[in-house]
Order: C-alpha cells, then sequence, then structure tokens
C-alpha cells in the first residue's frame, strides 16, 4: 500500500497495468444464478485504457450482472475477469475496497445521501480513503467546477434538478481521479437533454485519459456518440462495435 | 487519526439524528443498570450486615461448676493468650445474675437471690468470658484450644445464626450474579437492535461507502462509537438514578434502626461497574449486528 496522488491510500498493483494489457477482461465468464438461468454465459470481452464503451441491451440481457462482476459484487461460475490490473477471481475479501478505490461509479438513481449537501456528497469518496481536510476542499472544489456546480456546493440534493444531481453523481465518483468509470444508465433519471449533458462530461473525463463503461438502453444517444458499442442479449455478447472505438 | 475523529464525529451524529431511538435504548438501559446497581447494593449491604455480626460475634465461655475465681482468673488469661482471640472479658458471677436478669426480667430477681448463696450473688453461676475472634476461619481450632484449658466447660457459640447469614450472603450473591447475567444479555439485545435501525436509517450511506472502497473497519466505526456513546450515558444517568434511589431506601432503613453502607463509599465500585457494563455492551451489541449486515446486507449495495 502506499499514499497516491491526493495522499489517498491505494493498493500499489492497482494503477499498473502491464503494457497492453486491457483494463477490463472477461475471459470466457459464466455467472448462472441459483434458478439455473445464464446471466452471462460465456463472455469474452477487452477493454483498454482511454477507451469508451457503451453497453446495451434488453432489460434482463445480463448488463446488471456484468456491471456487478466488474465491480466484485459477484464472482463468475467459470472463466476469469481482470479490472485495473486485479484478477477479480482471486482477489481476497478484504483487498475489495481498495480495489474499488481504483474507480468511479455514476448510479442511475443518483444515491446522493440526502442530509448531505452537495459538498459532503462529493467529499464523502475522499473521507473513505482518509484524505486531510485540505486535500478535501481542494478536490471538490476542483471537481465541482468540472461539472459546472461549482457555485452550488452549499445546496442540498432535494435543491437541485435531475441532471444537476447526476453530475454531483458524476464529482462524486471523479473525485478520487479513478482509471475507470463505470456510468450506470446514468441517464435513466434525467431529461433527454440533460442526457447529452451528462454523456458529453463523461466523454470529456474520457478525452482526459480515464476509461468510461456506460451501461444504457438509450439508442438514440448510443448511435449521436458513435463510440463502441456492445451488445448484450441473453447473457451473450451479440455485437461488438469495435470500430467506434477508432474514432 | 484524521479519519477517526471524522468517525467518532459520525457516532455523535448518529446517536442525535437516531435520537427517539437513542431515548429508548438509553432508557431501557438504564433500568437493567439500576437493578444491576440495586443487586450490587444489596449484596453489598448483606456483606456489611455480615460483617457486622461477625465482628459482633461473641462466644460464651464457662467454667466448671465447682471452680474458684482464682481458677477461673487463671483460665481467663490462658484464654487471652490464645493467638486468635481478638478480646475477652471476664464475667463474674454477679455479673453474670445481672445479665440473667437483664434478659429475663425483674420478676426473676427475687428467685435468682432465692438461690444465692448468703450475700455472694450468682454462686450457683459458673464464672464466665466473653471472647471475640480475630480470624473466624480458625473458628472451630480455637473452640477446641479453649475446651482444652482447664477448669472450662463449655463454650456457647452463634455458629448457627452465622451459617445462616453466610447462606443468605450466598444466596443474594448468585442470584445477583444471575440477575445481573440475565440483565447484561439484555441489554446487549437492546443495544443491537438500536444499532440495527441506525443502520437501516443509513442503508444508502453504507452502500455508497462499499462502493467507493471504504473498508469493514471504517464503516463499522460510528455505529460502535454510538453504541459506545449510548452505553456511557446511561452509565452516567444510572449512576445518578441509583445514587438517588438508594438515598431514599437508605433513609427509611436507618429510621428503623437499621444501619445501611453509605452510598460514596460504593461509589466508584457502581460507576466502575456501570461504565465497564456500558461499553462492553455498546461494543459487542453494536459489533454483533452491523456484522451481520455487512455480510448480509451490506453488500447488496446497488440498485438494479
Amino acid at each position: 500500500m502506499h499514499k497516491g496522488k491526493q495522499g489517498i491510500i491505494i493498493r500499489k498493483e492497482a494503477f499498473e497495468l502491464e503494457m497492453g494489457q486491457p483494463v477490463i477482461e472477461f475471459d470466457g465468464v459464466t455467472k448462472t444464478y441459483q434458478k439455473g438461468m445464464h446471466a452471462l454465459n460465456d463472455v469474452n470481452i477487452k477493454i483498454h485504457k482511454g477507451e469508451f464503451v457503451f453497453v446495451v441491451g434488453r432489460s434482463g440481457a445480463g448488463k446488471s450482472t456484468f456491471i456487478k462482476l466488474i465491480m466484485r459484487e459477484e464472482t463468475p461460475n467459470t472463466g476469469d475477469i481482470y479490472v485495473n490490473g486485479y484478477n477479480l477471481s482471486k482477489m481476497r475479501r478484504r483487498d475489495i475496497p481498495y480495489f474499488r478505490r481504483s474507480m468511479g461509479i455514476v448510479f442511475q438513481d443518483f444515491r446522493l445521501i440526502p442530509t448531505m449537501n452537495v459538498f459532503d456528497n462529493v467529499a464523502f469518496s475522499l473521507r473513505v480513503v482518509g484524505a486531510s481536510n485540505r486535500e478535501i476542499k481542494r478536490r471538490v472544489a476542483q471537481v465541482l467546477s468540472m461539472v459546472d456546480l461549482g457555485s452550488r456546493a452549499r445546496a442540498y440534493p432535494r435543491e437541485l434538478s435531475g441532471g444537476e444531481q447526476q453530475r454531483v453523481g458524476l464529482a462524486r465518483a471523479l473525485i478520487n481521479n479513478p482509471a475507470l468509470i463505470i456510468a450506470d444508465e446514468p441517464t435513466g433519471n434525467v431529461d433527454p437533454n440533460m442526457s447529452y449533458e451528462i454523456v458529453e462530461l463523461l466523454t470529456e473525463i474520457n478525452r482526459r485519459g480515464t476509461t468510461v463503461v456506460m451501461v444504457t438502453h438509450e439508442h438514440q444517444l448510443v448511435r449521436d456518440f458513435n463510440r463502441r458499442v456492445i451488445m448484450l442479449e441473453n447473457g451473450r455478447v451479440v455485437a461488438d462495435n469495435l470500430e467506434g472505438a477508432m474514432e | 487519526m484524521r479519519s477517526f475523529r471524522y468517525l467518532v464525529k459520525e457516532g455523535f451524529k448518529n446517536v442525535w439524528s437516531n435520537r427517539l431511538m437513542s431515548v429508548a435504548s438509553i432508557g431501557v438501559l438504564v433500568a437493567v443498570m439500576v437493578l444491576i446497581g440495586a443487586a450490587i447494593l444489596l449484596s453489598v449491604n448483606v456483606d456489611m450486615m455480615l460483617n457486622t455480626l461477625q465482628e459482633q460475634n461473641v462466644v460464651m465461655v464457662y467454667t466448671v461448676d465447682k471452680a474458684t475465681e482464682a481458677q477461673a482468673r487463671e483460665a481467663f488469661s490462658k484464654v487471652q493468650k490464645i493467638s486468635n482471640v481478638a478480646s475477652a472479658e471476664f464475667v463474674t458471677q454477679e455479673d453474670g445474675v445481672k445479665s440473667l436478669i437483664n434478659d429475663m426480667g425483674d420478676q426473676y430477681k427475687e428467685l435468682f437471690e432465692f438461690v444465692d448463696d448468703g450475700d455472694q450473688k450468682g454462686s450457683w453461676l459458673p464464672f464466665g468470658m466473653r471472647v471475640s475472634f480475630k480470624d473466624l476461619k480458625k473458628f472451630d481450632e480455637t473452640i477446641s484450644e479453649i475446651k482444652k484449658i482447664e477448669n472450662i466447660d463449655h463454650v456457647n457459640d452463634q455458629r448457627e445464626l452465622t451459617a445462616k447469614i453466610v447462606n443468605i450472603r450466598n444466596l443474594v450473591n448468585s442470584a445477583g450474579l444471575i440477575i445481573i447475567g440475565l440483565l447484561f444479555i439484555t441489554a446487549l439485545v437492546i443495544i443491537a437492535n438500536t444499532i440495527k435501525i441506525t443502520m437501516h436509517t443509513r442503508k444508502l450511506e453504507i452502500s455508497i461507502m462499499k462502493a467507493v472502497g471504504a473498508t469493514n473497519h471504517f464503516i463499522r466505526t460510528p455505529f460502535v462509537i454510538e453504541g459506545i456513546l449510548l452505553g456511557l450515558i446511561s452509565a452516567i444517568i444510572s449512576t445518578l438514578a441509583t445514587y438517588g434511589l438508594y438515598t431514599v431506601v437508605a433513609n427509611k432503613v436507618t429510621s428503623m434502626s437499621v444501619s445501611v453502607v453509605p452510598f460514596m463509599s460504593v461509589l466508584w465500585i457502581v460507576i466502575g461497574v456501570f461504565l465497564v457494563l456500558g461499553v462492553i455492551t455498546g461494543c459487542i451489541g453494536s459489533i454483533i449486528s452491523i456484522g451481520k449486515y455487512l455480510r448480509k446486507e451490506g453488500s447488496e449495495f446497488r440498485a438494479f
């Protein structure tokens, strides 16, 4: 373990990907739940550093399982998963928190704490990793201005629009300067105009080098942004538009 | 350290934001602790009574009837020399009669004078000695040592009474321990439930904590601090409540000419027991519920 750039405690190996090693790799992954249903069936995916990937599919296609596996909330029945240089199949339970610090997550329902203002909601992620108050102030101000919410730091979630709340969620995901952002239907609860703004923000974050994986079912949005699209159906990858990633 | 300060603050916040539940659990904990306090105080008082009785535990040693005063006094000096004898007092025949009249009533005075041999009052009585012991454990040995002395006839002791009181004390102590044990478990359940409720109200926070990489230790600490805090507050209130109740009861009992142990002399025992109990129940109670929670619900942090 060592202290990262922001005095944040991370595991040394977290960001040390070998040359050419994917940020996310699913190698023959099958996940079956108790009912015997294949949530994912022999999935092989490689997502490299700096990519922006949309994961699409109908309800029940396996998108949720895909994210649960990436976050090491579930483990596969067969196959291996590598994320940010960690082999999730061999990961010890006590290493999971440190692994999760290497990524940021954006939720569909924002998941902001209603009793905390914007500043504290964003600072929360830094407190968890033991950052100093000075560091927290500096980083939160920086990230809030990045998502254009610098003036709303003292506002409470209930005083914000859906789009603004999602930007707070995004700021929280970014605060630890993660190598990977997982966005789970981030536009699901915001109006269409705001959806574009959110994805543009994610694109901007991606332009700065962060890998972004966004799960969505909004096909129009996917078409308009023209990125790599992985399509899941009945737990299998039925399309992987790698060309999008090349642009 | 930075994190710890933050987590302590969060623990205090938990107690406050969950104040209704906190007040309820403090209330029940205080009741439990006051009962425990009552058990302790009862035990301490029975102990004191026993000690007082033991201190007053005077055995009467009598000489044989035919012993002269000189022989009796010689025996008395031998009794005094026994190492376990704390004090000894010679009782003349005259004092013996006085004591009998005192115990039995003036109506027997004439009868006693009638059996007297001339002017020598109580000549029909043996000489006596009031003897108390240093170490009651050596009671039997000391009695047999006394009995070996020449001209000593018999010894009247209060062993039965002492034994009864010892039995009562043992009963009070073991009943007290059982009650304390049961109440301790009750206190644990109460704290565990309160913490569980706090955790449910902070479910969202915990789920986000897990998602952003908080360790279980980080998640657990505020709840443990909340539990300890509830225990400590209860301990302080319980000490005051026990003091108040004891003072009222002690005043009533003292007015019946029974002496009780002053509260101040057991204050530190009571505070100590309450604090230890509060901290331990708070700590264990919260660890039990958070542990269960983190294993089960805590891991399902995403709302798909």
